[in-house]
């Protein structure tokens, strides 16, 4: 009897401590579509310059990143993985303008430090045949597995830049580049 | 130019349908010299070492994680068996809570999702996804979800017990009384009074409070370590209540011998530190914990109350992660942004305005405290009458909120 009470009480414990927590940030990442050079292409087609950075946490969480298990990821373990992280992460952002689907180029992948965490960094270009009047965007990062997850966007055009935010209940983003 | 209209005169169009949070040149304001940028924070790099540790996980070593695995695969085996749904997304609510890491209420969210779109959702799923509403402080929906279970299963005791966090966090007393009981009556004996310990500590008698929960801690030896934490962590809040420093700082050290990363109790015993004058033990303590938003403001704090010359640095970067949670659609570190506003950047309307908007949320004593103390600071006694008379009823006692409370009540008396 006692040790039901007691299973009972540690497993309905999670309840009342998690309201009081106040953890560290939920999963985000941050993708910038740069339209600076659109017209650099001769065929007249549109061009994009892409980065996303996402962070390896959450990577490790689908893909295992810390080969040894050791809790540390190290750039040995992350350099070889970077062709599966490129494979899962490019499966999730979907281009398209007007003329249909957009080409997503993989350039190279680099590293950087975030408030919270170090990140990967994908460069890609975007390339989308005709001369789009608009792009749609379709992102769908983690949101099968963490629908926390927020995809921070940042759209720069000229001198100006925006953001906007994906989220599993806005996949969907149209912009005029 | 702001960001958004240069856009606009770019394309000559408005973005299509985008939601428009932020102007990425926030920063632009700001000094030049204490500009860190945000996110990305340094320019990307390729590291010169395979040695290069560039990230911490939880290592595969660990039991718990084992464990979150194994239920992992079990449940990709056959993803219709919701009891093994309903484990995993215990283990991850668990493990998150335990390392105050909150991508694991999401992971969680997830495990859950296929059965939160059935008509009727399972009672199970609803009790778990109003777990997770709660742990992000959606407390309006979390409420909505914990009163349809109970309809359907008014014996659940986790749904029970998650109203009675939900009803004290809003000040709700006497029905948090009527959800411990509940908790009693259904669940567990020790849970139930562990339950109306930690609410009396709310109502005046934190005396009887620190008598309950002791006997718990001693006649519970062979409960979790989960368990045995918060129960200290409790005796320390209650301890608090009475002024009894000693006793409240060995609680808070107990309980972090238990669970040593848990975020809520790492930055309550922060709190306590701040308040007793030991700035430099919380940069101690908090070292490893920078990445949790509510650990790097009492970091902020501590740099504060040590004039450290870098606080501008720190007070921006601070400014910058509520920025991100605004950005990406999070509102529930009110308590937390009054105290940046009145502490860090001395603007005690906003933060009065920030308190206002963060009682109407949440209603514990760090949210009376800091309600006081932005009316206190802004010289609005009256705006706090509200807040004064709750304190009145319920007959809070603390040795920090009782004389702010008396000085505004003098001071609305002479007004």
């Amino acid at each position: 009897m006692t040790a039901r009470l007691i299973a009972a009480a540690a497993g309905l414990l999670a309840a009342l401590i998690a309201t009081l927590v106040f953890a560290h940030s939920a999963s985000d990442a941050y993708l910038t579509l740069d339209s600076m050079k659109a017209s650099a292409t001769m065929s007249g087609d549109t061009l994009l310059h892409g980065q996303w950075d996402i962070a390896l946490r959450d990577l490790d969480f689908v893909l295992s990143l810390d080969a040894n298990g050791d809790g540390d990821i190290t750039w040995a373990e992350l350099r070889p993985r970077q062709g599966d992280i490129a494979d899962y992460a490019y499966r999730y952002l979907r281009i398209a303008n007007g003329t249909g689907p957009c080409t997503i180029r993989p350039i190279r992948q680099m590293v950087d430090d975030h408030a919270d965490g170090a990140y990967a960094v994908l460069f890609f270009d975007v390339a989308c045949s005709g001369r789009a009047k608009k792009i749609t965007i379709d992102y769908r990062l983690f949101f099968a597995i963490d629908p926390s997850h927020r995809g921070i966007f940042v759209f720069r055009s000229g001198a100006g830049a925006a953001t906007a935010l994906f989220s599993p209940e806005k996949a969907t983003i149209e912009l005029s580049p | 130019m702001d960001a958004i209209s240069a856009l606009r005169r770019a394309s000559g169009r408005a973005l299509l349908g985008a939601v428009l949070f932020a102007v990425v040149q926030a920063a632009s304001a700001l000094d030049s010299s204490m500009v860190s940028p945000p996110a990305p924070y340094r320019a990307p790099y390729l590291p010169t070492s395979d040695a290069e540790v560039l990230q911490q996980v939880p290592p595969a070593s660990d039991a718990k994680v084992r464990e979150m695995k194994t239920l992992r695969t079990a449940l990709d085996k056959a993803p219709a068996d919701l009891r093994t749904a309903d484990l995993l997304a215990r283990a991850y609510i668990g493990f998150g809570r335990e390392v105050g890491d909150a991508h694991y209420a999401g992971y969680a969210e997830a495990v859950i999702a296929a059965w939160m779109t059935r008509q009727p959702p399972p009672v199970e799923a609803q009790v778990l996804q109003a777990v997770i509403l709660q742990f992000r402080h959606q407390f309006a929906d979390a409420r909505a979800l914990l009163e349809k279970a109970l309809a359907r299963d008014p014996r659940n005791a986790q749904a029970w017990l998650t109203l009675a966090t939900l009803d004290m966090v809003q000040g709700r007393y006497p029905a948090a009384r009527d959800d411990c009981a509940q908790v009693t009556r259904h669940g567990s004996y020790v849970l139930g009074i562990a339950c109306v310990g930690n609410l009396r500590s709310y109502l005046g008698e934190a005396r009887q409070s620190v008598v309950i929960l002791t006997q718990i801690a001693g006649d519970a030896p062979r409960l979790s370590a989960s368990f045995k934490a918060w129960v200290e962590g409790l005796l320390a809040e209650a301890n608090e209540r009475l002024g009894d420093w000693p006793q409240a700082e060995a609680h808070y050290r107990k309980s972090l011998e238990y669970t040593p990363h848990d975020n809520f109790l790492l930055v309550a015993y922060a709190d306590f530190l701040l308040d007793r004058g030991r700035p430099q033990e919380v940069l101690t303590l908090l070292a490893d914990y920078r990445q949790s938003d509510t650990a790097f403001l009492r970091i902020v704090l501590a740099q504060a109350a040590l004039h450290s010359a870098d606080l501008p640095r720190y007070v921006f970067l601070m400014a910058a992660r509520f920025e991100a949670l605004r950005a990406r659609g999070s509102d529930y570190y009110g308590r937390e942004q009054v105290r940046f506003a009145l502490h860090l950047q001395h603007d005690p309307q906003s933060a009065l305005e920030l308190a206002q908007r963060n009682w109407e949320v949440q209603r514990a004593p760090w949210d009376l405290r800091i309600f006081l103390e932005a009316a206190d600071a802004a010289r609005k006694p009256q705006a706090a009458s509200d807040v004064l008379a709750f304190l009145s009823q319920t007959k809070l006692q603390d040795p920090i909120i009782e004389p702010l409370a008396k000085r505004l009540r003098a001071e609305l008396v002479t007004r």
